[in-house]
């Protein structure tokens, strides 16, 4: 599978339709030529929680939201940049904070940190263009963990 | 008597055990219905909770805390929650969330039936 751009307008079914272009992905094999199922799953899994934090927490501040996700299959590993044109948060103020908050048994709060946990390279800073730029990587060669206090 | 809410099929199995079948997702949008679905089965008696996973494509984050949320309100009573059918998206999450630790896991909605009765 060669690098793909897709590009998001409406944060009402911005989830259903990832999860479609999954599905159409898995169908047609493309991603699966370059990783087994599970990282694939992992790979949706890390796209769908930063997707979800967008849909309910990002401030677009009255424009329309722009979402971008490039994915760069590379071996065993798959890159991928997510930019957005919200405003931005401390993203790893954020993610020390969810850390420690974190109760036995979590209701919330752990969504950011199942992004970080299931992402072996992951960077969240401003593009030159002003637009809130995620990227990281899933590796299939990594045995990724979320540590939950149980 | 089988009940819909939302995307859940409640199934009662025996007086204080349902069956709950978690259809296509179990994420931010619908969790806080999966809560307030589980919360009125407690709130009925219902104490044994298996959770079929055999269609599920999407558990996130909050999702899963909808669940643990649910393990925090029936494990005090001697209550349970299994996993059943459990599809590989919802593995996955058990993996990197170590909740196997947690939850008991079953091949089959079956198996786990014998196993709480």
């Amino acid at each position: 599978m060669e690098t793909t751009r897709q590009s998001f307008k409406r944060l009402d079914g911005v989830i259903d339709e990832l999860h479609d272009l999954f599905e159409s992905w898995e169908q047609e094999g493309a991603l699966l030529s370059h990783l087994d199922l599970d990282t694939i799953h992992l790979f949706r899994l890390a796209v769908h929680e930063w997707v979800a934090n967008l849909v309910q927490h990002a401030c677009f501040d009255g424009r329309s939201p722009e979402v971008t996700m490039d994915v760069i299959p590379n071996g065993r590993r798959v890159r991928c940049i997510i930019e957005d044109n919200s405003f931005g948060f401390p993203m790893h103020e954020r993610l020390d904070v969810q850390r420690e908050a974190l109760k036995p048994y979590p209701e919330r709060g752990m969504g950011l940190l199942m992004l970080n946990a299931a992402t072996e390279y992951f960077e969240y800073t401003e593009s030159e263009s002003g637009r809130q730029r995620l990227e990281f990587t899933v590796s299939a060669d990594s045995d990724p963990c979320l540590n939950i206090p149980f | 008597m089988q009940a819909t809410t939302m995307n859940f099929t409640i199934e009662p199995i025996a007086h204080d055990s349902v069956v709950i079948r978690i259809g296509k997702a179990l994420d931010f949008r619908n969790a806080a219905d999966f809560k307030a679905a589980a919360q009125e089965q407690v709130r009925s008696g219902i104490r044994n909770f298996i959770l079929d996973f055999s269609e599920t494509g999407i558990l996130d984050s909050t999702g899963l805390g909808s669940i643990f949320s649910l393990y925090r309100q029936v494990s005090p009573m001697s209550g349970q929650v299994v996993f059943a059918s459990v599809s590989r998206p919802v593995q996955v999450v058990v993996q990197l969330t170590r909740t196997y630790k947690v939850f008991r896991q079953f091949p089959t909605v079956e198996g786990a039936r014998e196993a709480i009765r």
